[in-house]
């Protein structure tokens, strides 16, 4: 077990509301190869889609899993984005569905909150969500230059980290995305929503292995400092979460959320398929639950994997 | 080279030029550096007296510098016109105040980062520009394209500023276009995933050794530069053998991601346009902006 400051946090309530998709009247936006499209993906509930699901293949861009929330208050929105931690338990506190309890999972354009299907049958838009924020401020006290962005203390038990014994952070992950695949996003700080790796190369995709992620994988990005802001650092080193589906517009693609990053070469990586919160949080079954396998499904709004 | 310049239209555009601006309190105005230290710098916009395009993109005591003049619309979709429509070379003309009447150059834009239209004037017509005052834009570029090249697309790009880039034809599929420097695709940062037509893409300049690597320590606000593996066709984003060719617009900033940001101005896969290396291709002197003498600083 590592050594963390989580007796000192305070875990503090904040809330949104399920969040309806929205669009504009005139909803079409350019795919990278220049072709008009209308995308769904973002906001509402999401019946079929949950973390753990493959992060590519669907007819959506920017998919976010589960049930977004989202505040009306501007200040309140701030905080919901700032405070809420990837493993924070939610509760749905209005409606028909009152008393359901789910789990965050991501925060990009909305709070991405997990709910096992049975609770979300009932769940309507507008209804609100609270969420125990615990984890901002939240530190690994024998690993002072690794930075920990949006991790609960509930998260950093699962994610089977281990000291090695030359005082590194071993981080178990699914895959490793390069610096020169970090797209949109890096004109905002690390504490805010995510990072998309970019998609729009499918051949560079199908050749790293990448449109085989899970949403809820575990990835980690070499050479990219993201203690403060996101850039290009050389021997830096960031882990992160996948939050949200891939998307056809040109530098977008599956949301990488920052979950630490560290400035120095302070984490080593190992792979391990099985490195996904879906199942180490609890939330999903794979050995009970069929389960849609990476690559089943082939194109998105003109993008086929034309490269296999 | 032929294009299809006689079927576009010059059309007005018009913004204010706009203050510096900072969030309103509580916000603090610090920004975070990529090392996290907090720092109080001039903002984007603002009449800017000492920063001219030829100038170097680095060395400033401020955050992302667009040097001259900013303007914006203070209408949002107003606005929106101003920065899809505007082109590099375009004529602006000062319509209100005490120098109504004299002309300056747009040189760039600074996209989501602050929606602003740069603009070049001589020295003596700035001493005489205020907050507030109009400038008008002719507007005529936006649709412009290469007859024979139909995969190579221009963007934000005036026909006085084609003519003066002296691109050639490189056989029947591509085009040589002269630049200062090659930027890798791993040291674009932000701007990735934003708009093509009114952004730019930043050399993100956090790390020294890779920026002195590859010659771009010394990039000037005007120098005309290109990115390898990268497409800015319709939005911005890596592509292997794409590449896009920018003007620096703005300069160095000290945030993570951030630093002398491109608005783009060609951009094709393939390797349609081939960079070619050569000093000195600044649109201050491209573009007659300056005498080659003046632009030392």
């Amino acid at each position: 077990m590592l050594r963390t400051n989580a007796g000192s946090l305070v875990e503090v309530a904040v809330h949104g509301e399920v969040w309806p998709p929205s669009a504009a009247r005139d909803p079409y936006k350019a795919t990278s190869e220049g072709l008009a499209a209308v995308t769904l993906g973002m906001a509402g509930i999401c019946f079929q889609n949950r973390v753990g699901d493959p992060a590519f293949g669907w007819e959506a861009d920017h998919l976010e899993p589960g049930v977004s929330i989202r505040n009306r208050d501007d200040g309140a929105e701030h905080a919901l984005h700032y405070l809420a931690c990837i493993g924070n338990e939610a509760v749905v506190t209005s409606g028909l569905n009152k008393g359901a309890r789910g789990t965050v999972t991501g925060e990009h354009a909305h709070v991405m909150v997990d709910f096992p299907p049975d609770s979300i049958e009932l769940l309507a838009i507008g209804d609100k969500v609270q969420i125990k924020a615990y984890g901002t401020g939240l530190k690994l006290l024998d690993h002072p230059t690794v930075q920990l962005h949006k991790c609960s203390p509930a998260l950093l038990d699962a994610l089977e980290l281990v000291t090695l014994p030359d005082g590194r952070l071993q981080v178990p992950i699914v895959a490793e995305i390069p610096s020169h695949l970090m797209g949109s996003g890096a004109e905002l700080m690390a504490d805010y929503v995510d990072q998309d790796f970019m998609t729009g190369d499918r051949a560079e995709m199908a050749r790293l292995g990448l449109d085989r992620l899970r949403l809820g994988d575990v990835v980690a990005v070499r050479n990219q400092d993201h203690t403060w802001g996101r850039g290009y650092y050389e021997d830096a080193i960031t882990i992160g979460l996948i939050i949200h589906g891939d998307s056809a517009w040109t530098g977008h693609g599956p949301g990488v959320l920052d979950l630490m990053s560290s400035r120095q070469p302070a984490i080593v990586t190992t792979v391990d398929p099985q490195a996904n919160i879906a199942w180490r949080l609890g939330l999903r079954d794979l050995s009970t639950e069929a389960i849609r396998e990476p690559g089943a499904v082939s194109s998105y709004a003109g993008i086929v994997d034309a490269a296999r | 080279m032929f294009d299809n310049r006689e079927q576009l239209i010059g059309i007005s555009v018009q913004g204010t030029i706009v203050s510096p601006e900072y969030p309103p309190l509580p916000a603090s105005p610090y920004l975070i550096g990529a090392d996290g230290t907090p720092q109080l710098l001039p903002s984007q916009g603002g009449i800017v007296y000492n920063v001219r395009v030829g100038d170097s993109a680095f060395g400033w005591l401020a955050d992302m510098v667009q040097p001259g003049v900013s303007i914006r619309a203070s209408a949002e979709s107003a606005n929106q016109a101003l920065n899809v429509l505007s082109c590099i070379g375009n004529e602006a003309i000062v319509v209100s105040g005490e120098a109504a009447g004299l002309r300056g150059t747009v040189i760039g834009k600074s996209g989501r980062f602050a929606e602003h239209v740069i603009v070049d004037f001589p020295a003596d017509v700035l001493e005489q520009l205020a907050i507030d005052d109009k400038i008008l834009v002719r507007a005529y570029g936006r649709s412009l394209a290469l007859t024979d090249y139909p995969e190579v697309v221009l963007r934000s790009i005036s026909p006085r500023l084609l003519d003066s880039l002296e691109i050639e034809a490189n056989g029947s599929d591509g085009v040589a276009v002269p630049v200062v420097a090659e930027v890798p695709a791993f040291l674009i940062g932000a701007g990735s995933g934003l708009m093509t037509e009114s952004g730019c893409i930043q050399i993100q300049t956090d790390h020294p050794g890779a920026l002195t690597e590859h010659g771009l320590d010394e990039l000037r606000l005007g120098d005309v530069v290109a990115v390898r593996d990268y497409d800015s066709r319709w939005g911005n984003g890596y592509l292997k053998d794409a590449v896009t060719v920018g003007i620096v617009g703005h300069g160095d900033s000290p945030r993570a991601g951030y630093g002398p940001g491109l608005t783009v101005v060609m951009a094709s896969t393939a390797n349609r346009i081939q960079p070619v290396l050569r000093s000195g291709r600044n649109i201050a002197e491209l573009l007659s902006l300056r005498e080659t003498a003046e632009a030392v600083a």
